[in-house]
């Protein structure tokens, strides 16, 4: 489980994020809603531990974010970012390899089928579309083995079918896993989740 | 098993470039050089293993731990143009050797020579790092800012010592191998091979790194940690090199070029066959410093320039140059 409760940042003087708290638990596919600037993405980078929170208290499994090592913390939630950086011309193969194959989930090959980066993996990352780019940064993210998944805005350069295909992905892997899907336009989409997390 | 031919046509050029060195020279040489293995009288044996031998074996080790150090540089700050002189540690291993002989402390080429440039270099660019701000060409514009401070202090230096001798360093200042002997290859070999070391070490969590700061600290990796590590293992391959044969620009910067364009961007692949070519540029450049304009010799880092800024600039026109910019 990953749970925060009262969990606050400020940016300087800013408030970002007002105390929120929340949960996500095995098994459930959750939508991490709310307007720009709701501060979604800083919730993630907070569980992801690329910032440290202001106050409140942040856990994974029962134990304090702080006290958990980094590699270790990547054994329990994976995260997409919203935007990755490729700016070096790994081919889709080597940048799926990155983790040792010990780190990776058992349902690889599935992952990479079912959102379509079979055709592309011996292309550059450079020479791909947008979309195309945006579901390998998927791929590597649902291919590290994880308890939790945190997926940011990973349909916005997404056709509709895609994204139809995408979330059947998610709701499979949601059976024996917990995940949480950022998304600040899905009054479409919101059926397809378990619950709605919403941010203001 | 394209990679493998690369090894192994780079390391053939390797041992030819290498021979070449020992046989190619201002003293021609009476006797084929096969028969003067293991003797050590005589005005050839003298040439081949007390003075050249140490000059190429000084090219291998610095143009392969040049080689490396620009790979290494080039991925932690996610930068194509991060060459190690860029980011401070050049000037720094200079000053660090400057302020140890101008001074006195220490002779040209001793061990405490070698660990003050070191020390130097990687203080310099911990300096950058903790100055630098946090965004755009920050670093670089901090690294290069720095980067000339420590230069023009290392000049004061040597304009006021009055150790004599010390005004000779401006050739040395180019970069040259003229003034290698064996013992200073003794002296510098275990510390570039520690650096050598950490470059692998490091280069195994730089292909993540390279998606970024918070991706790589999502896929477990401290990005933070690979910095510091990075930059220890930097500091092991410019010190050394730049105490023993001063700053020879454009090979940190042009090898990483060529291997990228040769087996792609990964890190880990990268190292092993940057320390190749590096050594196969150096010991080129250095083959043509002492012998296009005999007897005269031009200093190495200007040979280097000469090479290295063109074909630089033709490598980067090819159509495979992987690195996009951010404009």
């Amino acid at each position: 489980m990953i749970k925060w409760h009262d969990l606050a940042f400020y940016r300087g003087d800013k408030l970002i994020l007002d105390s929120v708290s929340g949960q996500l638990a095995k098994g459930e596919l959750v939508l991490l809603s709310g307007i720009n600037g709701s501060g979604k993405t800083t919730l993630l980078n907070l569980i992801g531990g690329a910032l440290l929170p202001s106050s409140g208290t942040l856990t994974l499994n029962g134990k304090e974010l702080q006290e958990i090592r980094i590699q270790d913390q990547a054994k329990i939630r994976s995260i997409a970012p919203q935007n990755r950086t490729f700016n070096m011309g790994f081919k889709v193969r080597e940048l799926l390899n990155l983790q040792p194959a010990n780190r990776k989930a058992l349902s690889t090959d599935e992952i990479i089928e079912e959102l379509g980066v079979v055709e592309i993996l011996d292309s550059s990352i450079l020479e791909l579309s947008l979309g195309q780019q945006q579901k390998v940064s998927l791929a590597i993210t649902l291919i590290q083995e994880a308890d939790f998944y945190l997926l940011d805005e990973p349909f916005s350069a997404q056709d509709a079918t895609s994204v139809r295909r995408i979330l059947r992905l998610l709701q499979e892997v949601a059976k024996t896993k917990g995940l949480m899907v950022v998304s600040h336009n899905t009054d479409h989409l919101d059926a397809n989740f378990d619950r709605e997390i919403k941010l203001s | 098993m394209k990679r493998s031919y690369l090894y192994l046509f780079s390391f053939v050029l390797l041992v030819i470039l290498f021979i070449l060195s020992l046989q190619i020279g201002v003293i021609h040489l009476q006797t084929p050089l096969i028969k003067l293995i293991g003797k050590n009288s005589g005005v050839d044996a003298t040439t081949v293993w007390q003075i050249r031998f140490p000059r190429a074996m000084g090219a291998l080790l610095v143009g392969a731990a040049l080689g490396v150090a620009g790979a290494i540089a080039q991925g932690i700050f996610r930068n194509p143009l991060a060459e190690p002189a860029l980011i401070g540690l050049t000037s720094g291993a200079t000053l660090g050797t400057i302020a140890v002989i101008s001074t006195g402390v220490a002779e040209f080429g001793s061990r405490t020579n070698v660990e003050s440039a070191i020390l130097f270099a990687a203080l310099s660019a911990f300096l950058i790092y903790f100055l630098a701000p946090q965004k755009g060409f920050g670093f670089l514009i901090t690294g290069i800012a720095i980067s000339a401070t420590l230069t023009a202090i290392a000049g004061v230096m040597i304009s006021i010592s009055s150790k004599p001798g010390v005004q000779a360093i401006s050739f040395w200042n180019f970069g040259s191998l003229a003034l290698l002997n064996s013992q200073i290859i003794k002296v510098i070999a275990p510390f570039i091979e520690v650096g050598f070391i950490l470059a692998l070490f490091v280069s195994r969590k730089l292909d993540i790194y390279s998606l970024g700061d918070n991706s790589a600290r999502f896929m477990g990796i401290n990005p933070k940690a690979v910095r510091v590590w990075a930059i220890i293992a930097l500091a092991f391959l410019i010190g050394p090199s730049v105490s023993a044969v001063g700053a020879i620009a454009f090979v940190g910067l042009l090898v990483p070029h060529i291997v990228r364009l040769l087996i792609g961007p990964s890190h880990r692949k990268m190292v092993g066959l940057s320390a190749i070519i590096g050594a196969d540029l150096l010991l080129l450049a250095d083959l043509l410093a002492r012998t296009i304009f005999q007897p005269h010799e031009i200093p190495l880092g200007l040979i280097t320039s000469l090479i290295g800024a063109p074909v630089l600039i033709l490598l980067l026109r090819t159509k495979n140059a992987m690195w996009v910019s951010h404009d």
